[in-house]
């Protein structure tokens, strides 16, 4: 036995010792293959996106480096809920990838305003492209007049629908608030989940929101956020609260599927590509994931979500869709600013707006888009769209807050004025 | 018995000579691995618990010092203090249930049934599955649809009734959660109580029984009090385990429907990465260090008396 042991023991210290030498043998050879990897190619821009933008980034990525022979990249996604926390976990630990995904204008931890704040991204204002970016817009891209972010155009909010299933029950698409309910009625009687919701994903329990208050709270208030900067509106006395009140009354009535809180967005995704449901309020940028999941990709369209009765009053959300930035400390930081203004060029920016199907920024003539987007576009040309409201919130609680108080307002344990009071909460705390 | 005794004697016997032959090993040897200790735990720790004091965001270099007003402003927080009360829930109820089940589990794959080894294996496995795996298995499992997952199988069996929306009702996501934590964990608090069953001696309940002693008088008087020390380690592992209870809620529900399933893990997780208060979230993983190593001080101090008695 005793023998046994020292043998083992024996033994186990030459299997460590063994492994030592191995580990620090392939340490060797993995520095020496990524040395001479990096003196061939010029270095390999580490590149993290955002998963939404995953067909146009990465489309931009190779046209680039077909036109470039000594550049190269190596490209990761991160799905929205990530982003916040594992890619600022690397920026925490000074590590950043040299090009990464940043959320346009402020309201979130991975927000251009929070990060530049932070000293944590490369000034951009240099680039020719940025002298484009339109004059509503520039809240986006540009913080203390220095842009820091690019991001290919605009994507719109609204009610991602399955033709057939209107079809089916015979309605139109809707113009104006009764309509819709008397829509979602018909729909109902047919057996057809109306509106389908999967409020278990955070970031989908705002989306009702977000279509609805432009036409409650920014039609007849345009300069809201500016009121609010200034203390001199809250959540709970504006038309916040007939927004709410109108997404619970959806709700009373039937016209989301069971259970919406424990749906998830990929269940309530494929009931619309199905034809179980007939619609989803959605941002644009997703219509590539229901078309994935619809057998015939086709039958979907989209068409903007009505908040009221009167139909000029009914404004679309448009905000410009989560960017790319350059991180401060990257080592490569010239060779990546040298990508964003190629991806500044009208062209590369039509190209990726159309593989993501949002709007592009600006265009050189008559910009291709994805014929679905074509109801939103007289509101953009008539100054009709409001950007996605967190784009202006002051800090990053007040958005979690705004999930956390749909998801209790939807499970029964919530009152409106209860909610938008911790959403006021929130806003209040220090950036 | 006598055995023992034997045992006994001799030990008491050989120790002294053992350990006066033996040289006190130089707490030199020791330097390398506490340097290491030191720098992979204990700098990271003690810099990171300073943050507690500061503004910091998380990323970059802008902090200012702010005392105790973290620990002040923790006090006052409605989604702090609902989540220590699902947090101790949470704890409470895996505690109980899962050394329950584990010592019914051990017990029956303890006796001579020919199965007991197979049964063994599959009480343990899902310990040995990563529990990101499980939370999202269990995810299908509580699936809302009527005919999917668990409510498919309850309608199949005529419970349609008992259908639920598991991790979507407010009221009933936190049970849902720690269901699929018990369900997992079951197996290891059944390997302990199995080692502990193992080492209570056969002529003791023999001798038990021969004196008349039913199934119900040898477990209370006999391997109850002898399975003491594996009640121990149970115990405090499922405390620690439950009281800092993180992927399965961050896989399953992500502390929702609004704060209903929120722990003190995922709310410090979620200050620092979500809401960018570097400085709060270490404040409230302190106060969660420090409660973690209060309760378990107070809970091995009573259990290991208990020991003692038995």
């Amino acid at each position: 036995m005793a023998l046994d042991q020292s043998v083992s023991r024996r033994r186990l210290l030459q299997l460590i010792g063994g492994a030592t030498v191995a580990a620090t043998a392939a340490g060797t050879l993995t520095a020496c293959g990524g040395g001479s990897g990096s003196s061939s190619s010029g270095g390999t821009l580490k590149v993290i996106g955002a998963g939404s933008q995953e067909a146009g980034l990465r489309k931009a990525l190779d046209d680039y480096k077909k036109a470039n022979g000594g550049f190269d990249f190596n490209l990761s996604f991160s799905p929205a809920d990530q982003l916040q926390t594992a890619l600022r976990a690397q920026l925490a630990a000074g590590n950043a990838p040299d090009l990464h995904a940043v959320y346009p204008g402020n309201g979130s931890a991975m927000s251009m305003v929070q990060l530049s704040k932070a000293n944590l991204l490369a000034d951009l204002s240099d680039q020719s492209w940025t002298q484009k970016i339109p004059t509503g817009f520039k809240g986006a891209f540009q913080q203390d007049g220095k842009t820091f972010i690019f991001s290919p155009g605009t994507s719109v909010l609204g009610a991602i629908y399955n033709k057939k299933a209107f079809a089916t029950a015979g309605v139109e698409v809707p113009t104006t608030w009764s309509e819709l309910l008397a829509v979602c009625d018909k729909l109902k009687k047919k057996g057809i989940v109306p509106i389908a919701l999967g409020a278990q994903t955070p970031w989908v329990t705002q989306l009702i929101d977000y279509a609805l208050v432009p036409g409650t709270v920014y039609a007849k208030t345009p300069d809201f956020d500016d009121k609010m900067t200034a203390g001199n509106a809250s959540f709970a006395d504006s038309g916040w609260a007939d927004a709410m009140d109108k997404y619970l009354e959806l709700q009373k009535k039937g016209f989301f599927n069971d259970n919406p809180n424990g749906t998830t967005y990929e269940q309530a995704t494929s009931m619309v590509g199905t034809g179980k449901a007939a619609m989803a309020v959605q941002v644009s940028a997703v219509l590539q994931a229901f078309r994935e999941a619809s057998p015939t990709p086709d039958d979907l369209g989209m068409f903007p979500f009505p908040a009221t009765d009167v139909a000029a009053d009914n404004w679309i959300p448009g905000g410009v869709v989560v960017g790319i930035a350059i991180s401060a400390k990257s080592k490569k930081a010239e060779q990546a600013k040298k990508f964003i203004e190629y991806c500044g060029q009208p062209e590369t920016v039509n190209a990726w707006a159309e593989a993501v199907a949002c709007v592009p920024l600006y265009s050189d003539g008559d910009a291709k888009v994805d014929p679905v987007l074509k109801p939103f576009l007289p509101y953009l040309k008539d100054n009709k769209a409001v950007p996605f409201m967190d784009q202006r919130w002051p800090n990053a609680e007040v958005q979690p807050t705004h999930f956390a108080v749909v998801q209790e307002l939807l499970g029964g344990k919530s009152t409106v004025p209860a909610a938008l009071k911790k959403m006021d909460e929130a806003y209040r705390k220090s950036a | 018995m006598t055995i023992t005794a034997q045992a006994v004697r001799r030990d008491a016997v050989k120790a002294p000579r053992r350990r006066g032959a033996m040289v006190a090993p130089p707490w030199l040897f020791a330097v390398p691995a506490l340097l290491v200790y030191a720098f992979v735990v204990l700098y990271p720790a003690l810099s990171g618990a300073g943050s507690a004091f500061t503004d910091w965001s998380g990323v970059g270099e802008q902090r200012s010092f702010v005392g105790v007003d973290n620990f002040k402003q923790l006090f006052h927080d409605d989604q702090a203090l609902g989540a220590l009360r699902n947090t101790l829930m949470l704890t409470v109820a895996i505690v109980v249930v899962q050394n329950g089940l584990g010592l019914l589990l051990a017990l029956g794959v303890h006796t001579r049934i020919k199965t007991r080894m197979a049964l063994r294996v599959i009480f343990f496995a899902p310990v040995v599955v990563s529990p990101v795996m499980v939370s999202f298995l269990w995810k299908y499992v509580y699936n809302p649809s009527p005919d999917a997952g668990l409510n498919a199988v309850l309608g199949a069996v005529g419970l349609g009734g008992l259908r639920q929306d598991w991790l979507g009702n407010p009221s009933l996501a936190i049970w849902s959660v720690a269901f699929t934590v018990i369900w997992q964990c079951a197996g290891y608090s059944m390997v302990i109580f199995l080692a502990g069953l193992e080492g209570v001696p056969a002529e003791l309940l023999e001798s038990a029984m021969v004196d008349g002693a039913g199934t119900m008088a040898r477990f209370r008087h006999i391997t109850w009090p002898l399975l003491a020390p594996a009640v121990t380690i149970n115990v405090m592992l499922s405390t620690v385990g439950g009281l800092t209870l993180f992927t399965q809620i961050i896989a399953m529900t992500n502390g929702g429907p609004g704060y209903a399933t929120d722990t003190l893990s995922t709310v410090l997780y979620k200050q620092a990465f979500v809401f960018g208060k570097f400085g709060y979230s270490t404040a409230v993983a302190l106060v969660l260090a420090i409660f973690v190593a209060a309760v378990s001080f107070i809970q091995i101090g009573y259990l290991r008396s208990r020991e003692t008695a038995a």
